[in-house]
């Protein structure tokens, strides 16, 4: 027997399922996700939240003499950990700045669309959705904003200019999608408790992406390094349910606003 | 006349809302969380556009005057997916909404409850969203109680 031929058929034998292996464990994400179930956890993960802040509302949950204290006071609760994981990471920078007074969003004052570190936190809808065999395309129903991820192993280009979005590549790792983005330039971030933060243009976040067991919901784990803003990395969690029948409206009636007080504090 | 202008008023309503409204948008600089009112009045106009939807309405003052309130709503991403559309609040009809004020005192108001002249109700999705939660809560007591 021909020995190129024998050669072949190992490598076919060895190959084959190792690809169609991969192929099946990558789950699909695309379509579109909306608002997190109207459960605890997921309403508590509306915006955003973190393990420590789950692992203390669980905890206010389960102890019976919160029973007849209104959710939103545990949820409140559970925010202020999740406040002080913010905090303990802040530089000391970051820190004679935090938190932001929301009067002086851009967003709110000028009707600029928000930069990555909000982005990909924004409420309500989703969208997923592969372009092609190099891309994947991500668009929110807030801004309706859209994010490319370019997934053929490329690397981010020399003298890439920082936008508001960055440059995203992306991977899939077992059944996550993890996506890199760089190149982003200073703007706000969303802290898991909804107050806000300035970051510097040396933001990197990576975003890892997975869906359910039971295919219900997608799940969000987005860790933001930054030198200059954070003393560590900082994790955050966001949670979407599947919403196939949901479409984005058009979104095109910002309007600044013409009447507001500033330093007051969120309550 | 007495009647009239019974039903086109002002006031302060002892009501603490249920929750934050939109503050990804800013809510805290532009209106007072802690207090609530409620606004009786005909609808102008209803827009149901993002990032918030918007009511307008004349209300009759005590002495008669007719001034325009602005009532601002979630967006509409949130609306709709409560079930709300264009046609949820029609020109021409009397409500009855209760909001949180601006902090400047101008006619303006954000959305927390509407009550039309047939006693049906709107509310926004977060509502909603609270009653599963708390019934969440009911059954995770219950289940506690029946593990003792």
């Amino acid at each position: 027997m021909n020995v190129r031929y024998i050669l072949l058929v190992l490598i076919q034998l060895t190959w084959i399922p190792a690809t169609a292996g991969a192929q099946t464990s990558r789950p699909n994400l695309e379509g579109m996700w909306s608002d997190p179930p109207s459960t605890a956890v997921g309403t508590f993960c509306f915006f955003a939240c973190t393990d420590a802040g789950i692992e203390r509302l669980n905890a206010l949950l389960d102890d019976p003499a919160n029973d007849a204290r209104p959710f939103r006071e545990l949820q409140a609760e559970a925010k202020k950990v999740e406040g002080d994981y913010i905090r303990a990471r802040l530089s000391a920078a970051a820190l004679k700045t935090y938190p932001l007074d929301p009067a002086e969003d851009p967003g709110f004052l000028r009707c600029e669309p928000w930069g990555l570190a909000r982005q990909m936190l924004a409420p309500h809808q989703i969208e997923i959705r592969q372009r092609g065999a190099d891309r994947i395309e991500l668009r929110y129903g807030e801004w309706d904003a859209r994010r490319t991820i370019y997934i053929d192993g490329r690397n981010r280009p020399a003298n890439q200019s920082r936008s508001l979005l960055g440059y995203s590549v992306g991977r899939w790792d077992g059944e996550a999608l993890v996506v890199e983005t760089s190149d982003i330039a200073e703007n706000i971030a969303f802290a898991p408790d909804l107050s806000l933060m300035q970051h510097s243009n040396q933001l990197r976040v990576i975003e890892r992406y997975t869906r359910s067991k039971d295919g219900k919901t997608l799940l969000l784990t987005a860790t933001m390094e930054d030198p200059q803003t954070f003393r560590e990395p900082v994790v955050i969690k966001k949670i979407w349910l599947w919403a196939p029948q949901q479409k984005i409206a058009p979104y095109k009636d910002c309007r600044r606003p013409t009447e507001f007080s500033r330093g007051v504090k969120p309550q | 006349m007495k009647l009239l202008r019974a039903w086109l008023f002002v006031m302060p309503v002892l009501v603490l809302s249920a929750a934050r409204g939109s503050s990804h948008h800013a809510f805290s600089p532009v209106y007072d969380e802690k207090r609530t009112i409620m606004v009786v009045g005909v609808v102008t106009q209803f827009r149901f556009v993002n990032p918030h939807a918007m009511m307008f309405m004349d209300v009759t003052d005590p002495s008669g005057k007719v001034v325009k309130w602005a009532v601002e709503f979630a967006g509409r991403l949130n609306l709709s997916n409560v079930g709300w559309t264009a046609d949820s609040i029609k020109s021409g009809e009397r409500v009855t909404v209760t909001g949180n004020p601006s902090r400047t005192g101008s006619q303006r108001l954000f959305f927390r409850k509407l009550v039309r002249a047939d006693g049906t109700e709107l509310l926004p999705g977060d509502a909603q969203r609270l009653n599963s939660v708390e019934e969440e809560r009911r059954q995770r007591a219950l289940q506690r109680n029946q593990q003792r």
